[in-house]
């Protein structure tokens, strides 16, 4: 974390490529926060058709993954917005693949999700990517570079397997000839056909994060003192989870908890008392599934929910778990109020205080 | 109207691209060019109606390329064009003859300057600016590279990602000013096109949606490889589709043009410049139409001379012969004739100028319309009958023409008899040049049931002073002369708003008044009826001021 020591000056939006348009007044339209806090900015980029659009849908818009077979081509920087509707605050912009883009879009960005297409000849985008990083790089030292190869569905594993390890080789000789061979890129394989793009993302936003190590911390002590064998923290708008215990995380018990939180909404909407609330203080469920294991959701905060997994017979002692939750939910709350103090400016979460009343907890 | 059309495309594999440019080009620009294109020239222009010159695929084409790509053209490679960017190769060219103008269409402008200018526009237009409803037009850009309208909006495509390319057509200009008061015009025009494009690529992809498969399944193999992109005559299905935005480019270029033109003002305009100004009134469809005011007295004489010989030429030279005429009139009249005469039509009594010769008649009118601001003229040149004087003021009439007697007994007017020398009668209109020749032949009579106070106004005292000053030249009399009504206008002006703006004025301040500016009891009448030659714009401008006020 050490890299997120340089503050960023907040309110400085208005370094985008003035010849583009996006003056001071692109801010106005920003919600009020982004003058006082400053969101940090994920910019999608690679070629055109690798599928950067639709990983924005997919993952922010609940698009279908079929239906992005039918977006138009990107014309225009479209900026998703990420901090009104959820806990975790950043901006992710999605570039049309056509276009190089003045260097100053570099200067305020804190990542760069560089897209790949794996079903297509990727020497191209390689050289993009070779081309993108140093510039990057130069412009600012601070970005963490993110390769997804992308639309790894209509793979076979072994070949998901080769195209990493070539890309990977591939990408660092690149950069090796540049010089840059301390330059860490982080590799990726996703498709928006299952959840590997939501793992992804949640990777990379978790690397915005500072709280990360506490949190983390967090749940391994309150894992191991209830039982759990494994648990999420996850946003639950977007389902990406902003931080786990530090035992391996497995795609199908990220998948299952994924599909928990989509249940848990969609009863909570059905339903629930009020319409606003789908989710809130009182949100807890319980599945216990016919393989001996129970998965155990409760809300932390407004935003945010935590997803266990545990053997059924852990589960006996739920008043043990439910104080030890309470106790993880009061230490996370403690986490993001120092926040103001940190100094550091790059990821801005909030604790929200305003609780809405009670209504359909869901047993 | 000094600007460029372009058509720009966001193309699938180049990004924003500009595809088509539509630019005036004046002819010592391309002087070599346009003898080159040759037989060209020989069309002919009506004022709206635009000729696209000739579509030079194969001949003439040489000669324009050429030319197009002399001066540097930035040359894009050529494995950087696929066939969404398929432009016209070379060009179109069009020629206005009237105002000697050639219309050039072609891929890029063909300086440097311009097409960095154009290129940014589009570049803007397309992957910058955000129209509200992705469709529709929108205004940007500064002094250094141009001020732009741009127009963006979808074509159909079926084997397009979404369905839909995304075009716009950017109008680069300079000038901000001119640029934003043909908005209405522009934008009005420039949906026309659009409309005309989308309607027919929606046709065109109506037809393929028809012919491909129905399952998303089969679609998404179906569309797996589709050609990159497709050219603008593919997806409208038409060959000519450039043609026809040429022409439409064109004629934008020139209706607007002619929609607003632009005259330099040396120093505030005279009162009379305003009243020129006025005449020319804005008509429904945006266009100029000159000489409005003007209808009701050109009507008039239509209908009473059905053989209205070259009437306009006259005009032209009437400025000079007016003062050579009124000074020869003074000296025909005699001085105390004159001064009646002139006292007469300074203060808006009707002038009646009766003769067999029309000619001499109409220059003893203009002769005397010099001496009157030309907001209170109101001519009838030469009638058969009699017109009232609410009508004119100024009434040329036929010899035989018979006055009604309650006019001879009510109103207030003097008429002037031209007696011309019997030969004239013989030797008719032929004799082109008006007023010195005619006039000199002819003998005036004058007549009139009013008679006026000895002392005249002071302007026109002064005015016969200058009139029998030979030593002044025609040029600085004619000056003289506009220089006196402007400045009694300007007495009138204040007067106008001291009447207006008060509300009710007593007798007294009145009084005042006309001491501070000069005027005597004898200039009273004259003021008054000058007053009404004001020019709307004043009076309005007066009148909504003092309103503001209250």
């Amino acid at each position: 974390m050490s890299s997120y020591s340089e503050d960023k000056v907040a309110g400085s939006f208005g370094s985008f490529p003035k010849g583009f348009g996006y003056g001071p007044d692109e801010n106005d339209t920003d919600t009020q926060a982004s003058s006082s806090e400053h969101k940090p900015r994920i910019l999608l980029m690679g070629l055109r058709r690798s599928g950067k659009s639709s990983i924005q849908k997919v993952v922010f818009h609940k698009v279908s993954p079929n239906e992005t077979l039918f977006l138009e081509s990107t014309n225009k920087i479209v900026k998703e917005d990420i901090t009104n509707c959820s806990f975790v605050k950043f901006q992710v912009w999605d570039l049309p693949g056509q276009i190089d883009f003045h260097d100053s879009i570099y200067e305020e960005c804190e990542a760069i999700i560089f897209v790949i297409d794996s079903q297509d000849e990727y020497m191209d985008a390689l050289a993009k990517l070779n081309a993108t990083v140093s510039k990057a790089h130069r412009i600012n030292p601070g970005i963490k570079f993110e390769v997804f190869i992308h639309k790894v569905d209509g793979l076979s594993d072994d070949h998901k397997i080769e195209a990493q390890r070539d890309i990977h080789h591939r990408a660092s000789d690149n950069l090796a000839e540049e010089g840059l061979e301390n330059l860490h890129l982080s590799f990726y394989l996703t498709s928006i056909y299952d959840h590997s793009i939501f793992e992804a993302f949640s990777k990379v936003v978790q690397k915005l994060i500072p709280q990360l190590p506490v949190m983390e911390n967090l749940l391994n002590i309150l894992i191991s003192n209830s039982g759990i064998e494994k648990a999420f923290l996850f946003d639950v708008i977007s389902k990406i989870y902003i931080a786990t215990d530090s035992s391996p995380v497995d795609m199908q018990t990220y998948e299952i908890c994924c599909d928990m939180i989509d249940v848990v909404i969609d009863m909570s909407h059905i339903y629930g008392v009020k319409d606003d609330a789908a989710f809130d203080t009182k949100s807890a469920s319980i599945i216990k599934l016919n393989n001996g294991t129970v998965m155990y959701l409760r809300e932390v905060n407004r935003y945010l929910a935590l997803v266990c997994i545990m053997r059924e017979d852990s589960f006996e002692k739920q008043g043990v778990i439910d104080y030890n939750f309470l106790c993880f939910r009061q230490a996370i709350q403690d986490v993001f109020e120092v926040k103001p103090c940190s100094g550091h400016a790059s990821m801005a979460l909030t604790s929200s205080s305003d609780f809405p009343q009670a209504n359909g907890a869901i047993k | 109207m000094n600007a460029i059309i372009s058509l720009c495309h966001f193309c699938e594999i180049h990004g924003p691209q500009v595809l088509f440019c539509t630019q005036p080009s004046h002819p010592q620009g391309i002087e070599g060019g346009v003898s080159g294109v040759g037989v060209v020239v020989e069309e002919q222009y009506n004022t709206m109606q635009l000729l696209l010159s000739r579509t030079q695929e194969q001949d003439g084409a040489q000669d324009l390329k050429s030319l197009v790509s002399e001066p540097s053209t930035p040359t894009p490679s050529s494995g950087n064009h696929c066939e969404g960017c398929y432009s016209v190769k070379p060009g179109f060219v069009s020629h206005d003859d009237d105002v000697k103008v050639s219309y050039v269409s072609s891929r890029q402008p063909h300086n440097r300057e311009v097409f960095s200018m154009i290129r940014q526009a589009c570049l803007r237009s397309l992957t910058g600016e955000v129209c509200p409803g992705t469709e529709g037009p929108i205004f940007f850009g500064n002094d250094q590279q141009g001020h732009v309208i741009s127009y963006s909006f979808h074509i159909k495509d079926f084997q397009a990602r979404g369905f839909q390319r995304r075009y716009s057509i950017i109008i680069v200009m300079m000038d901000k000013i001119y640029l934003l008061n043909s908005w209405p015009f522009l934008v009005k025009n420039l949906k026309i096109v659009v409309e005309h494009l989308q309607e027919k690529a929606q046709k065109v992809h109506d037809v393929e949606q028809t012919k491909s498969p129905r399952e998303p399944n089969k679609l998404a193999s179906f569309r797996i490889n589709p050609k990159p992109a497709r050219s603008l005559m593919e997806l409208t299905e038409d060959r000519n589709i450039f043609k026809i935005l040429h022409v439409s480019f064109v004629w934008i270029l020139k209706a607007c043009g002619n929609r607003i033109t632009e005259s330099l003002l040396e120093g505030p305009p005279t009162e009379d410049s305003i009243i020129d100004m006025e005449k020319q009134e804005e008509t429904e469809e945006g266009f100029i139409k000159l000489f409005k005011k003007d209808d009701t007295e050109e009507d008039i004489e239509e209908e009473k001379e059905t053989e209205k010989e070259g009437e306009e030429e006259e005009d032209e030279e009437e400025s000079t012969s007016a003062v050579q005429n009124i000074r020869y009139l003074l000296r025909s009249l005699g001085e105390k004739k004159f001064h009646i005469l002139a006292h007469h039509a300074v203060i808006g009594n009707q002038i009646i100028v009766r003769g067999a010769l029309k000619p001499a008649v109409k220059a003893v009118l203009s002769a005397l319309k010099c001496i009157v601001p030309k907001g209170c003229c109101r001519v009838v040149s030469y009638s058969q009958e009699y017109e009232a004087s609410w009508k004119c003021n100024f009434l040329g009439l036929a010899p035989d023409v018979h006055i009604p007697n309650h006019i001879m007994a009510t109103e207030m007017f003097v008429l002037v008899e031209v007696i011309s020398p019997e030969v004239d009668t013989t030797v008719p209109t032929t004799i082109s040049p008006p007023g010195l020749d005619q006039l000199r032949e002819c003998d005036f009579s004058l007549a009139s049931p009013t008679t006026l106070p000895d002392k005249g106004p002071a302007v026109l005292t002064k005015m016969e002073m200058a009139l029998k000053n030979e030593n002044l030249t025609q040029e600085v009399l004619e000056q003289y002369l506009i220089c006196l009504k402007e400045e009694w206008m300007n007495k009138v002006k204040v007067l106008f708003k001291f009447t207006k703006a008060g509300g009710s004025r007593s007798e007294e301040d009145t009084k005042k008044l006309l001491q501070v500016v000069g005027a005597q009891e004898e200039d009273k009448q004259l003021l008054k009826f000058w007053m009404t030659g004001l020019s709307c714009h004043y009076k309005t401008h007066i009148l909504s001021t003092t309103k503001s006020h209250h």
